[in-house]
């Protein structure tokens, strides 16, 4: 399956804490490490339910917010990929 | 949405050096380079000699200076910062920052202003990345004179900060807070705009010397004032003007775009397994607290060999593989304690005698209900998918 065809799902061990400016902390119970994420971050980690894939989460932000950058795609893929790669989404 | 996630344990990254595995470069050498200082602060961490002159008390000689920076360029120096006592009391730091600029090496000078020439300011601008701080702690004479005990130091000090703007420089403002000046805040950073500083910070009173007497007295400003200072200046004054403002309360109190941010003002991470202190007898150092704590004297330029006593000596290699693992009270809780190290070793080993005791600002926090919730690890949450779906 590519990649970008696979519905994440939130690791049941990681913890999101948001904060008063929109920002938030994920962490990992079970590793004890903990990843500071930004406003969008949040908003596509809450989309990862196991039942969206890339290209969905993608669809939902171009449909919810206003002036996206031309290469959103991109930055989603990549936060995606750093979520994958830090175990915080399986 | 560059950045979006980042790493809260992510340290900087090491040059290839010539050490043994798993034995850090020593980056950056915090030189102290004079026992004697031509202000009283009362609030002073160190607690100078007062020397108007600088010629009543020791300074680190320019030989053990050179002797220490040529040691270290090998083991990975890239900067230095040189602070006192006052540095520009020392009678060579013109040779001092002549040679720093020779070793291409970068320079921090942490500085009262007063003694600072148009000569001191375009040598230092010559050098590679220079930064300076000049302390302000007032917005008036009458103010930041009852802080640093010398009449006619206020506007020396101002005269100071304008002689590095006319050279070139944006440099940094330091206020250190306390019940007396907490009401002029928004005076100096308007201050700082009008001289043409880049940045101001806002320090916390540290209970060592001169600053535990304020503390026992009372003086000091309360942890609750401090979070909410610390709130105020980040989320409502820093949108008011085009400077930096840092306020200096531990990582945990700190809004995470403040430090991850975009414009944010970064962490103000204390390097302490990169850093060595040198003080003004030419004794190397955890830091300027050697000052005050012999226990952390680890040698002395004339005796030890530098590289070796990097290497072996214990008090640094527990340090190296201690922290954070090791660090108790309220780090053990704490998610930021992977970066913030427990904020500051040296005060916390002034106030306890362990390397590993937590920060007094934290655990007065957290004793009082104060501590951020967000920041304390999770304790058998568990988070729901469905909870987290918008």
């Amino acid at each position: 399956m590519k990649q970008k065809e696979v519905k994440y799902k939130k690791n049941p061990s990681v913890v999101l804490r948001e904060e008063f400016d929109d920002w938030g902390v994920l962490f990992d119970t079970e590793k004890g490490e903990g990843f500071c994420i930004n406003p969008m971050g949040i908003y596509i980690w809450k989309q990862l339910d196991g039942s969206h894939t890339n290209q969905d989460v993608l669809k939902v932000i171009k449909n919810t917010f206003e002036d996206i950058p031309n290469d959103v795609e991109a930055h989603v893929n990549e936060v995606i990929e750093q979520l994958v790669q830090h175990e915080l989404i399986l | 949405m560059n950045n979006t996630l980042k790493d809260t344990q992510k340290q900087s990254s090491t040059p290839q050096i010539d050490l043994p595995e798993g034995v850090p470069a020593l980056q950056t050498i915090y030189f102290y380079i004079t026992e004697g200082c031509n202000l009283k602060c009362r609030h002073c961490w160190l607690a100078p000699q007062y020397d108007p002159k600088g010629s009543k008390y020791q300074n680190l000689s320019l030989e053990g200076f050179q002797s220490i920076i040529t040691q270290a360029k090998d083991m990975g120096l890239h900067s230095v910062k040189l602070t006192g006592g006052e540095p520009f009391l020392h009678p060579d730091i013109t040779s001092m920052l002549e040679y720093v600029k020779q070793e291409e090496l970068r320079v921090v000078v942490e500085s009262n202003g007063v003694l600072v020439t148009p000569d001191h300011a375009a040598l230092l601008k010559s050098c590679k990345n220079p930064f300076i701080s000049v302390s302000l702690d007032g917005a008036n004479a009458e103010t930041h004179e009852w802080m640093r005990g010398v009449p006619g130091c206020f506007d020396a000090a101002i005269k100071g900060a304008e002689h590095l703007v006319d050279a070139g420089f944006k440099p940094q403002i330091i206020m250190a807070l306390m019940k007396q000046n907490v009401d002029q805040i928004e005076d100096v950073i308007h201050l700082a705009e009008d001289i043409g500083a880049g940045s101001v910070k806002f320090n916390i009173i540290q209970p060592t010397s001169r600053g535990k007497q304020l503390h026992e007295a009372s003086e000091n400003l309360s942890v609750a004032e401090f979070i909410e200072l610390g709130k105020w200046v980040e989320e409502t004054l820093s949108k008011e003007t085009k400077l930096r403002l840092i306020f200096s309360h531990p990582m945990a109190f700190r809004s995470l775009h403040n430090l991850f941010g975009e414009n944010s003002v970064g962490c103000g991470l204390c390097g302490i397994k990169r850093i060595l202190g040198v003080i003004y007898d030419g004794s190397y150092a955890l830091c300027g607290i050697g000052e005050a704590e012999p226990d952390l004297i680890f040698g002395h330029w004339k005796k030890d060999v530098l590289k070796d006593m990097w290497i072996t000596h214990p008090i640094i290699n527990q340090i190296r593989e201690g922290l954070p693992d090791k660090l108790e009270g309220i780090c053990t809780k704490c998610i930021m304690k992977n970066i913030c190290l427990g904020s500051c070793v040296a005060q916390n080993y002034y106030q306890t005698k362990s390397l590993w005791s937590s920060f007094w600002f934290c655990e007065q926090a957290y004793e009082q209900g104060l501590f951020p919730t967000s920041r304390l690890k999770p304790q058998g949450e568990t988070v729901a998918d469905e909870e987290l779906i918008i």
